[in-house]
Parts: C-alpha cells; structure tokens; sequence
C-alpha cells in the first residue's frame, strides 16, 4: 500500500481519441499545457482530471492518484454509440452515448471523477470488486466524485445536488441523474430504465449476484451515510467529512475485502484521530452510520 | 430458440436485457457448443473477471437452460456478434430494469439434464433465478 505523498507532483494530463473505435489509447489529442481543442469531449476530460487532480493534491498533498505523480491519462469518443465509461486499469475510457438514453458521458464532471477516483482506491485499498467491498469501491468514487464538483462549484454541503451523472441523460429520460448521495434510490424513475435501486439504508441491502454482486447498487449505503454525516457538519464538505473519509482509505486498516462495519470503523478511527474522541464530526461520522444501519 | 442476454454493470449499474429468436440448427451448431466449451474453464480473475476494470459491463447470456457470462473485456468476437444482434433486433422485446428484487418469482426449475452452468460451479440451488440468489461470485468471460 501507498500512503499520501508529501511531495506533490506536476499535472500530467493526456487526452486520446479513440475516434469510435474500441482500440485503446486512440490518438493523442491534446497533453498538459497545449489549448483548447474544440472538441466537447476531449476539453471536458482535460479540465475534469485537472479538477479531480486539484481536490487530491491542493486538499490532501496527495501527488495524483498513486501519491507519486502518476501522468492521466484519458480516451475519449470510445467506440460507435458506446454507452459507459469506465476505468481500465491504467485510464479512463469514456463514451458518447447511445443517444437514446445516454449523452457523452464526460458532460458530467462526476463520471470524469468517479473514474479517476477509480484509480486512487486501486492504488490506495485496492478493495475488491464484488459485494460490499465493491459497493464501498463504487461510493469512494461517487463520494470524491461529488466531492469535486462541489469543490470546483464552491458549494456548502447544504446547497450541493449530491447527484452523480448528472446531465448524461437524454431528454427523453425520466431522471435527473445516475445516482443521489442524499436521496438513494431516487436519481430516476422511468419507463425504459425502470427505477433506481440503489438503497439508502441496510434494512434495503439488495442480495443479487448481477453487477458483481450489487456494487452499483448498495453504493447507496455508503454513499448516504457520507451525506448524513456532511449534511450535519455543514460547510464544505471536502475539508471535513472527506478529509476523514480519505484518511481512512489511506489509514491502513482496509483489507481488500472489506465490508460496511470494518469501513465505518475506519471512518470513526480517522475523526477521532483528527478531532478528537467525543469531537462534533466524530459524533456526526457515528451517527451517520447508524442512521444507515450498519454497526461500527 | 430464444437467446436472452442480460447486461449488468457498467458506471450506471443499469440492468438492461434483450433477447433474439435463433434457429434451433443455429442455436445447436453454433452457440450451445461455444457455451459449452467454456464450462468448467477457471478464470483466474473471478470474481467478477473484471482485474483492476472498473464499470465495465457483464453480460449473461441464456441459449435455453445454458447460461454463460461474458465479460466486456475484449471487444470482438463471436459473442460480441451474439449481442449486437440481440440489440440490434428491433422485432425482440427489449427491457430495462433495475436489479431485480431477491423476492424474485423463481422460473420453472429446469430439467438438470439439461440445465449446464458452463460459467462456474453448478449446483441444484443455482438452478433458481440468478437475481434470487445472494450474492457469489460470477465468473465471466470476457468476449472472445
């Protein structure tokens, strides 16, 4: 495991354009430092990764996604109608919908986050990609996802969307976004896609051995108790909650295979540590979690 | 025959399935032996096939009582071809859903002579409904 770099390296960012098909990294189309290029896509992922790259280095001295520095890189217009992006290991791949129900997907900048963030868990936790452990390796990057958006936005917890995905629908969608931190299961709601699954709550836990055993899915539980906890604090929510939260990644105590109970205890360790036992966010941490119904 | 392909994942996590109607010769000499070549393979990567992927897609694809999972790894293929068709069958019902609930109403149990589960370890509970199973690992494979 890498621990947070205290050396903070230069942004390195490189944008490929795999031009419709499904060959990757496609053609470099604009490097660090080069102008604007046109292109919706290419210029949303050059200036997403700068915003995600800011939020880990400018607030907690982490020196891109591996603490040492490590270039990013993107492929964007990947393949013909292709709806997702994803993380591939090494970069961030995104599509430009099928049209039909998705737009481009780098139209938000929390799916360009959500994937970067992908990167930092893989080279942080590493937490597997099935169950819960894949469910809290989804909320990280919906939870820094969103975090970098507020950010960027200026936004007190009590005035951010919390939504992820938010402007990737088409207009025939019913939804507003993918997925909602403050409201789980309530992102969409439509006749084609049916309705979000996602639960707020343990009560709602979803066993299911689709989506690799539901890591889209009971996100939701995580996610929400991220909220609950920001909410009660108020203010900006990247410097309190998510201070915590990223010291707990980075705590040493997350196996791979990490599940609810052992993550909020981490989170419960990491505010006590920074604010004291007893502290106003050490008590917020707690009570989000059992406002969600996982023990600690 | 019908094929019915059930996509799951991706950075939406939306479930979406489609299906298309084949011809039994078809079904029989082509997609049923390529599933079932695939039983019994371990994939070093399960669960979930993906490595260090992340948001990929997983696809479930049922010939019948055979099943098999294929992950979006590599992009070509017979099985790519399978579920372009599927997508592209305007004439096939198409749905979306959110992960089915566990309560999930369990099909007819299938005949377990001819039930293969040619993508991991078949055992007589997993002749239920994927979706009202708890949750195991799959075992995708990727797209060949």
């Amino acid at each position: 495991m890498r621990r947070g770099s205290a050396v903070v390296g230069t942004l390195r960012r490189r944008i490929h354009d795999a031009g419709g098909r499904e060959e990757l990294p496609g053609n470099l189309v604009r490097a660090e430092g080069a102008p604007l290029t046109g292109d919706a896509a290419t210029d949303e992922a050059y200036d997403g990764l700068g915003s995600t790259y800011r939020l880990f280095s400018e607030e907690y001295g982490r020196s891109s996604i591996d603490g040492a520095g490590k270039p990013l890189d993107a492929t964007v217009h990947y393949g013909s109608n292709y709806d997702n992006a994803f993380w591939d290991g090494e970069r961030m791949v995104f599509g430009d919908g099928d049209g039909e129900i998705f737009g481009r997907f780098t139209a938000s900048l929390t799916v360009i986050s959500h994937e970067l963030t992908h990167g930092f868990t893989q080279y942080s936790t590493n937490l597997q990609y099935q169950g819960q452990s894949g469910a809290l390796n989804e909320s990280l990057s919906d939870v820094f996802g969103v975090l970098v958006e507020q950010r960027e936005l200026g936004q007190d917890a009590g005035a951010a969307s919390w939504l992820v995905g938010a402007g990737i629908f088409t207009p025939a969608v019913e939804g507003q976004a993918l997925r909602s931190l403050k409201a789980p299961g309530t992102a969409y709601d439509d006749d084609v896609l049916g309705k979000d699954p996602q639960p707020a709550t343990m009560a709602d836990f979803v066993d299911t051995t689709s989506d690799n055993g539901g890591v889209h899915i009971n996100s939701g539980i995580p996610n929400h108790a991220f909220y609950l906890a920001a909410v009660a604090l108020g203010g900006k929510a990247w410097k309190g909650v998510g201070r915590i939260w990223y010291e707990a990644v980075l705590s040493g105590s997350l196996p791979a295979d990490c599940d609810f109970p052992t993550f909020a205890r981490a989170t419960n360790d990491a505010a006590g540590e920074r604010y004291g036992a007893g502290s106003r966010e050490a008590e917020a941490v707690a009570e989000a979690w059992s406002k969600v119904g996982v023990p600690a | 025959m019908k094929i019915e392909i059930t996509r799951s994942g991706g950075f939406g996590g939306i479930t979406r399935s489609w299906s298309l109607e084949v011809s039994a010769t078809e079904a029989e000499q082509r997609w049923l032996p390529l599933a079932r070549a695939e039983g019994g393979i371990d994939h070093a990567d399960a669960p979930g096939g993906t490595g260090e992927q992340r948001d990929r897609f997983t696809y479930r694809i049922a010939i019948g009582y055979t099943e098999v999972y294929v992950f979006e790894g590599r992009p070509d293929g017979p099985w790519r071809e399978l579920i372009d068709r599927a997508r592209s069958a305007k004439a096939a019902p198409s749905t979306a859903s959110a992960a089915t609930p566990p309560a999930a109403a369990p099909p007819p149990a299938p005949s377990p002579a001819d039930h293969h589960r040619t993508a991991g370890d078949a055992t007589p509970e997993e002749a239920a409904p994927e979706e009202a199973r708890d949750a195991g690992p799959g075992k995708p494979r990727e797209l060949l």
